[in-house]
């Protein structure tokens, strides 16, 4: 369920869940992949403690101009091959964000990333319609995030 | 006039909009400007708690005061809202695009596997 407050991405991968956590956890693979389209994340420039409370921090480089952009990000939760959790403290005030590895069978994972701290009335363009609607269920959200 | 915010600037938005006060004032005025005194009003704040936080709306760019009415009233403007909500949706391209290299990557991991078998075959 997507609660109000936090946006869902959902992915189906070929590769087991291992394999996947590895992915987002080693250097050597996420030299590979981890920079936006235009960009370079050198193996030398990705920092990974991977436990709770560790650094994680990759610095990637724009192939056009050489320009250098570091995202910084502390480990919440380090659970392979189940779940991985980062929050980078920078941004809006700290997000956060979470992904689940689901083992669907035949070789396959389920990857969900969850991203939260997004205020709800921002998640789609329909929820940006209901503005007033959305603000009072991102009330409602922070709310029940603030009870025990 | 169209401004792009920086990303300073919207973290000062999403900070702004960190607040259920401001929130709840936010809701208020996109049903109709409204001067201090009004938005003060339904939150049993006084008008200098409502005017502090009317100055952070403002320094994020989400509300305007009029220069014409000595009540000076606040408007909603959307223009941050949008763009705010338009950096959410790049953000969700870049996970998209990231997943679509991931499985690339995957793709060339299988590649060399397979390589790597045929050797020892060999």
């Amino acid at each position: 369920m997507t609660q109000a407050g936090e946006f869902t991405y959902r992915r189906v991968h070929q590769a087991s869940r291992e394999l996947l956590f590895d992915c987002m956890t080693m250097p050597e693979h996420l030299t590979s992949f981890w920079g936006p389209d235009g960009t370079t994340t050198p193996l030398d420039g990705i920092t990974v403690d991977l436990q709770p409370g560790g650094r994680f921090e990759t610095v990637m480089v724009n192939r056009a101009d050489g320009s250098q952009y570091t995202m910084r990000a502390t480990y919440l939760e380090v659970s392979r091959p189940e779940r991985l959790a980062w929050i980078e403290a920078d941004v809006e005030g700290g997000m956060t964000t979470t992904i689940t590895f689901t083992d669907l069978g035949e070789g396959r994972t389920e990857v969900i990333t969850h991203q939260t701290n997004v205020p709800q009335a921002y998640s789609s363009p329909e929820a940006r319609r209901g503005f007033e609607t959305s603000l009072r269920r991102f009330d409602e959200y922070v709310t029940a995030l603030a009870s025990p | 006039m169209t401004t792009v915010a920086s990303d300073d600037e919207l973290s000062l938005t999403f900070a702004a909009l960190a607040d259920p006060t401001r929130r709840a004032i936010l809701t208020r005025l996109t049903a109709g400007d409204a001067t201090v005194g009004e938005l003060a009003e339904p939150f049993a704040l006084t008008q200098q708690a409502v005017s502090k936080h009317i100055r952070v709306l403002q320094r994020a760019g989400l509300i305007s005061r009029s220069k014409v009415a000595q009540s000076r009233p606040c408007r909603f403007e959307p223009a941050r809202f949008d763009e705010a909500a338009e950096w959410i949706g790049r953000h969700r391209q870049q996970w998209a695009d990231r997943y679509d290299r991931l499985d690339e990557h995957l793709a060339a991991l299988r590649a060399t596997a397979r390589g790597d078998e045929k050797d020892g075959d060999a």
